[in-house]
C-alpha cells in the first residue's frame, strides 16, 4: 500500500482525506511545515497532499523547501486548496506542484484520479 | 412581501447536497464528526476575525477567513463561504476596510447555518 503525507491544518479537511484515503492508503498527517518536513525525511512517503494555507510555513515554502531537498525533491506533491481563482492551476504547476485539487471536494474521483496518476508517474 | 418570498430570504443559503456527499464520503460517522468540528471550530474563526481586526492584522484574518470558507464551503453552508470569500479578497489587497462588516455577517449566518446543522443531524437519526 503506498504511503502519503497529508500536511493540512484544518482538523475537519484531515477527517474527510481519511475517510476518502484511508482504506486505499497509508496515510501520515502532518498539521504544520515544520513536523511535515521533519516527518518526510525521517519515513519518505510515495506522495504528498499539501494543503496551501498553512500557519507560519505555507505550502508554496514547504515545496520550494521539498524540491530544494535531494532526498525529497522527487517527491510527486499535490496541492490542495481552497484558493481557487481562474489561473491557480497553472500557477502552482508552474510553481513545481504535480498536480492541483481545489477544496470543497465534491468529487473524489477527482482527487482519487490525480493520486493514481501521480504515483504511476512515479514509479 | 409574500410570507414565501421572506420565508425563502431568511432561509440560510445552504446546500443539502453537501451533507448527502459527506454521508456517500464515510456513512453518518463522518458526518457527525464532520459538523461537530464545524459547530465547535466555526464560532473560534469567526472570533479569530474579529480579534484580528482589533489587532489591525491583515495576515491573521485572511488566515481565518480563508478557513472558514473552506470548511463552511464543504458542509454546504454556501451563503458563509461566500461572505468568506468576500473578506478573504478584500484581506489578500492588503486591507481590512469593510472585514468588520463580514464578521458581523458571518457571526449572523453563522447562527442559521449552526441550527440548519443541528436540525439536518436530527433528522437523519428520526
Amino acid at each position: 500500500m503506498s504511503t502519503i503525507a497529508v500536511v493540512e491544518d484544518n482538523a475537519d479537511n484531515r477527517l474527510l482525506l481519511q475517510a476518502l484515503l484511508g482504506e486505499r492508503y497509508d496515510l501520515v498527517e502532518f498539521d504544520n511545515g515544520v513536523d511535515a518536513l521533519a516527518g518526510l525525511s525521517a519515513s519518505l512517503p510515495d506522495l504528498v497532499l499539501l494543503d496551501i494555507s498553512l500557519p507560519g510555513m505555507d505550502g508554496n515554502e514547504i515545496l520550494a523547501r521539498i524540491r530544494a531537498d535531494e532526498r525529497l525533491r522527487a517527491l510527486p506533491v499535490i496541492a490542495l486548496t481552497a484558493h481557487a481563482m481562474a489561473g491557480d492551476r497553472e500557477k502552482y504547476l508552474n510553481e513545481g506542484f504535480n498536480d492541483y485539487i481545489t477544496k470543497p471536494i465534491v468529487d473524489e474521483t477527482v482527487l482519487f484520479d490525480a493520486i493514481e496518476r501521480r504515483l504511476a508517474e512515479a514509479s | 412581501m409574500s410570507s414565501a418570498a421572506r420565508q425563502q430570504q431568511e432561509q440560510p443559503s445552504v446546500d443539502p447536497e453537501a451533507l448527502a456527499r459527506l454521508e456517500r464520503f464515510g456513512g453518518q460517522v463522518l458526518l457527525r464528526e464532520m459538523v461537530g468540528l464545524y459547530l465547535a471550530n466555526a464560532p473560534e474563526r469567526i472570533a479569530a476575525v474579529e480579534a484580528a481586526l482589533a489587532a489591525d492584522d491583515v495576515i491573521a484574518a485572511e488566515n481565518a477567513l480563508h478557513s472558514l470558507k473552506s470548511s463552511s464551503a464543504q458542509l454546504g453552508a454556501m451563503r458563509l463561504a461566500r461572505l468568506c470569500e468576500a473578506g478573504e479578497q478584500i484581506t489578500r489587497g492588503g486591507r481590512l476596510a469593510g472585514v468588520a462588516d463580514v464578521a458581523h455577517a458571518g457571526r449572523s449566518e453563522l447562527e442559521r447555518v449552526s441550527a440548519w446543522l443541528t436540525d439536518a443531524l436530527a433528522r437523519r437519526t428520526s
